[in-house]
């Protein structure tokens, strides 16, 4: 908001320049930005919190400055006539139909007043706060708006049919053509100025065009009133319409300041545009009674939640000028009377904020709260903590995508384990509305976010791609309860190799790479008994694609990004992905290793080849070959695998290592024929693979 | 003996002019292959010019034809030459091999500044390594970290807030809200409640999270962002706490020298409120960097960080806890924004975009 430094010299004498009032005003909360010349005045820029409307004004900022002037705020020391017209006759004239959301309204009208331009000094004052002049009358209540803060509205009489005033709600289907030139549908819960027939403008925020002042208008009703703030806050949402009065009355004015705001306009409009008045018509229907705050030593309660020590004098000298005055009651009982202008003053603690903010933060002393006890991490962040790093290690970098993600990948993914838990309903988490365009739902993979940045990513030349992320995924519960939420790890894995500072890739990534860097994660987090099995995922390429189990339970899926996918998102390169509800993973305590004895005798390993189908997995030769139950049998690797010349068409060749080791004596090789034979045949029954020799 | 003498002269003389073109052996211009070849053809001369077959091993024959008092001179003479050759071939072959051997090294020589073999290394997002970062001073300092749900009630989210409905702040229309009536927590204060039921008090606790606000993307609004909040709650707890807390971390964080700067202003959940600035870690609160305008700062030498305040009692009440009793502060910062002011980001957006061109540039 704009505040003339010449202007507030009118209503307060101040200490110090410019400078010097902007600095008092930050200190203690409205904050200055900025402090801009225009002509021979100074301009301040402030940014005011939203539970200030009563500094919306010059008055209502020469009213803090009077803290620390100690010089009172002229206006509020000059007396404002108090001669209402008789309420009788004033009725003829206004009467308020909705009084719970009209609390008071005053009307003046001035005759035979001249349209006209206004006098330079106020032309000027307004253009230094960043206003238009329109006309005299135009200009003098926003004038008195910018002074006083309290927004008023000027009709041509002689437009108003009957001459009157009715305060009420719209009827359902009224309209009314506002200042602005557009036609505005109303409904029964707005509250309107009308005249004897049609609404004459919308209370609090803009008027009609029909009854507006013009060039020609001869006699004018000032309007000057008082709204219920929720009403108007309603009101200018569904009609989508924000005023400086709309923005005013909804954040509160002063009810006790109307008579001198609609007195000062008058004035004004009898001295620059002619005109006599009439008298004052006030309606007040229930007279605002002074919120009270009980505190019985304001002294101590600064100390207690400051730590400043302020003397009951200097508190209630700091909250006297703020107009927040003392009252002792007849118990001895103290209390502190909130100015009709301060809607945010209801308890104590708002006076001690008062206090403390005149008293100066920067007073307020700088100390540790006492010693309280170890720090603690969340419980599954160091297993985090190490997944991440192992991660980065292996070459990822760590991806953050948004939680909300297109409805065109609905159904697209398999939700992990443990994501979908109830029957019947949409699934979905969805938004009433997004600021992404289509991006209502609340994800319930990781991996649409992973695919985008992929894609991103190409677009920029980078094909060598790895990311993961560690993030919530959500799915509707239904029956009133919150959505589930649960904690996912993904990961991405495409193009090449790349070595640090190295142009080229060494080779082309795989689906092992991605397994590879899920077996990484799940060690880092302490898993131990992690297993892959083939299995149909619906966004994975058929036969490229498992589940990941952990202790037998699954808990996500590996593998290739099934044709269509990555069709649609144009994919040239294989793309392979991984998802993990890491939430159930972690909800296991990682193991602890147990200590084993370093072998004493010297073990015999021999690898043997098998020739083998597709459909014979590594993993049941291998549980063929432990199932022997032969506590010789110390390890079982992996070798090599081999397809191609010498091979029939689907046929692989897979070499497997067995290491033979005795606790206590060193073998001979007569000893493990036997046993390896054995072994042979076992695996060649259960898998129907062939020994190559 | 003369007869002998000139038999083992004439030897050496054979030698000497085989011989001649590797005395003085010129290698300047020699390379590596020359020098094999120069090195084989020696080897087969030494072999004709030393050893039992040699020539001059043969003049020893003629020992039996010379007097025998002169028989022990002309020995010496044989061996004389016969040590001449050898030691004439052994410097060829010295300076030879030298060459051959400094030849090789010279061939293997490494261009030591060619990059070392390694696997890429990955990078941390920014949000989480300043976070890591921020975690290990407040857990240092006491603190339990603590998360909650993203998708809230409105009760955690407004209510238990000191928002009641139709409070400004809960109509701003910032909130999302799910189409069964959730709200996506707007601020990590959520958890100050959650933590409070949880815990009860006193409590101290960091809660670093997601929120999400209805901001459309552009350069310094991003709908999906982090916060961290902070709450302290124990009996006789002032804003002097408040104001001691906060610059205890900025300064494990910027340094020392850092200063911190508390102005008035309003948050519903908090009574007194502030809002706090720390004074720039670039130009340290000079509002100059190197003869220049300091960017972080916009040369005003101070950051606004964030909002802070002493619990509103209205807060405490709902968790069940006597703010007669107890007293508490709590204060909140983005993430976001205090990346971008680090690392002078103009957009923020990249936060979110994963493009790998941006991570890689923090570890």
């Amino acid at each position: 908001m704009n505040i003339s430094y010449n202007w507030l010299k009118d209503l307060i004498d101040l200490k110090g320049n410019a400078e010097e009032v902007a600095r008092q005003l930050t200190r203690v909360g409205l904050a200055v930005e900025g402090i801009h010349p225009h002509g021979d005045d100074l301009v301040l820029d402030i940014d005011l919190t939203s539970n200030r409307p009563d500094c919306l004004s010059h008055l209502g900022i020469a009213r803090e400055l009077s803290v620390y002037t100690g010089s009172p705020v002229k206006v509020l020391t000059e007396d404002v006539p108090d001669v209402p017209m008789p309420a009788v006759l004033a009725g003829d004239i206004v009467r308020i139909d909705a009084p719970d959301i009209c609390h008071r309204f005053t009307a003046r009208i001035v005759r035979n007043v001249k349209i006209g331009p206004s006098p330079k000094w106020l032309v000027d004052r307004l253009e230094a706060i960043g206003e238009r002049s329109i006309n005299n009358v135009a200009d003098i209540t926003n004038y008195v708006m910018h002074e006083l803060g309290q927004p008023m509205h000027s009709f041509d009489l002689d437009k108003l049919e009957g001459g009157r005033i009715v305060v009420r709600r719209a009827a359902a289907g009224e309209t009314i053509t506002t200042l602005d030139e557009v036609e505005r549908n109303l409904d029964d819960s707005m509250l309107m100025i009308c005249d004897a027939v049609k609404p004459a403008a919308i209370g609090g925020i803009m008027g009609g065009l029909n009854s507006s002042i013009t060039d020609d208008t001869v006699n004018v009703l000032l309007e000057v009133a008082f709204f219920k703030r929720e009403s108007i806050r309603s009101t200018s949402r569904k009609l989508n319409l924000t005023t400086e009065a709309s923005y005013r009355f909804e954040r509160g004015v002063d009810i006790d300041n109307l008579v001198r705001a609609s007195d000062r306009a008058v004035r004004l409009i009898c001295e620059l545009a002619g005109g006599v008045a009439d008298d004052l018509i006030d309606v007040y229907p229930s007279v605002h009674r002074a919120g009270r705050v009980v505190s019985n030593d304001i002294s101590a309660a600064v100390k207690r939640l400051t730590g400043l020590t302020v003397s009951t004098d200097e508190c209630d000298r700091i909250l006297e000028s703020l107009g927040i005055t003392a009252e002792t009651g007849e118990e001895g009982e103290k209390s502190y009377l909130s100015p009709t202008w301060r809607h945010d003053i209801a308890i104590e603690e708002d006076l001690v904020e008062e206090v403390a903010r005149h008293t100066g933060y920067e007073n307020i002393g700088v100390e540790l709260p006492p010693a309280f006890g170890a720090g603690e991490y969340q419980h599954n962040e160091p297993r985090e903590k190490r997944l991440r790093q192992t991660l980065v290690d292996q070459g990822f970098d760590e991806a953050i995508s948004y939680s909300f993600i297109d409805t065109r990948f609905d159904g697209m993914f398999d939700a992990v384990p443990g994501l979908l838990i109830h029957g019947g309903g949409d699934r979905f988490v969805t938004l009433n509305d997004s600021v992404i365009e289509g991006a209502v739902r609340m994800r319930h993979s990781i991996l649409p976010g992973l695919l985008d940045a992929v894609r991103l990513n190409l677009n920029f030349q980078r094909r060598d791609v790895r990311l993961f992320e560690l993030g919530k995924a959500f799915a509707a519960v239904g029956d009133g309860e919150p959505p589930n939420e649960q904690e996912l790890f993904a990961l991405v894995v495409t193009g090449g190799e790349v070595h640090q500072d190295r142009a080229m890739t060494t080779r082309e990534l795989d689906f092992y790479d991605a397994k590879g860097a899920v077996e990484a994660a799940m060690a880092a987090v302490g898993v131990t008994d992690l297993s892959f099995r083939a299995a149909d995922v619906q966004h994975l390429r058929r036969g490229q694609a498992a589940s990941i189990a952990v202790s037998g339970e699954i808990v996500g899926s590996l593998g290739r990004l099934s044709d269509n996918i990555a069709a649609g998102y144009k994919f040239k390169q294989p793309v392979y992905i991984a998802e993990i509800n890491l939430q159930m993973v972690l909800g296991s305590a990682a193991k602890t290793p147990v200590y084993r004895p370093l072998p004493k005798f010297p073990g015999i390993t021999r690898d043997v080849s098998f020739i083998a189908g597709r459909d014979a997995a590594y993993t049941s030769m291998r549980d063929a070959i432990l199932s022997q139950g032969s506590d010789l049998i110390k390890a079982v690797d992996f070798v090599d695998v081999y397809e191609g010349k010498g091979l029939s068409e689907g046929e692989r060749s897979i070499t497997i290592r067995i290491e033979y080791r005795s606790d206590d004596r060193t073998l001979v090789d007569s000893e493990i024929d036997g046993l390896h034979l054995q072994v042979l045949s076992e695996i060649e029954r259960k898998t129907r693979a062939r020994p190559r020799f | 003996m003369s007869e002998e003498r000139e038999k083992v002269e004439e030897v050496r003389t054979a030698f000497l002019n085989e011989f001649d073109r590797f005395r003085d052996l010129d290698l300047s211009t020699a390379t590596l292959a020359s020098a094999d070849e120069v090195s084989r053809e020696l080897a087969e001369l030494k072999v004709r010019h030393t050893g039992k077959k040699s020539a001059i091993a043969g003049t020893m024959k003629l020992i039996g034809r010379v007097a025998p008092e002169e028989r022990s001179a002309f020995g010496q003479l044989v061996q004389s030459v016969e040590k001449d050759i050898v030691s004439m071939i052994e410097a060829a072959e010295a300076k030879l091999s030298e060459f051959i051997s400094d030849a090789r090294i010279e061939r293997e020589r490494l261009d030591v500044t060619l990059p070392g073999r390694r696997p890429r290394t990955g990078h941390l997002h920014l949000i989480t390594i300043l976070r890591q970062r921020i975690e290990d001073i407040f857990v240092s300092m006491g603190y339990h970290i603590e998360d909650d749900r993203e998708i809230e009630t409105d009760y955690y989210n407004f209510d238990a807030l000191n928002i009641p409905d139709g409070h400004p702040a809960r109509e701003s229309q910032d909130t999302f809200y799910t189409t069964d009536g959730f709200a996506l927590r707007s601020q990590t204060s959520t958890v100050q409640i959650r933590a409070m039921e949880r815990r009860g008090v006193p409590i101290r606790i960091i809660a670093p999270g997601k929120v999400f606000r209805r901001d459309t993307p552009d350069m310094t609004h991003v709908p999906m962002f982090h916060q961290i909040e902070g709450l302290c709650v124990d009996k006789d707890i002032t804003m002097a706490h408040l104001k001691g807390t906060v610059t205890e971390w900025l300064q494990r964080l910027f340094g020392s020298d850092t200063v911190t700067r508390f102005r008035p202003s309003y948050f519903p959940f908090t009574e007194p409120s502030a809002e706090f600035d720390f004074s720039c870690f670039k130009c340290r609160g000079t509002g100059q960097f190197e003869g220049e305008r300091c960017r972080p700062c916009k040369g005003s030498g101070w950051i606004e960080l964030g909002g802070s305040g002493m619990v509103h009692p209205n807060v405490l009440r709902a968790v069940g806890v006597d703010p007669g009793v107890y007293s508490g502060f709590a204060f909140g910062f983005g993430l976001e924004r205090m990346c971008a002011m680090m690392y002078s980001l103009d957009d923020i957006r990249l936060m979110f975009d994963n493009d790998v061109r941006f991570l890689e540039q923090f570890r």
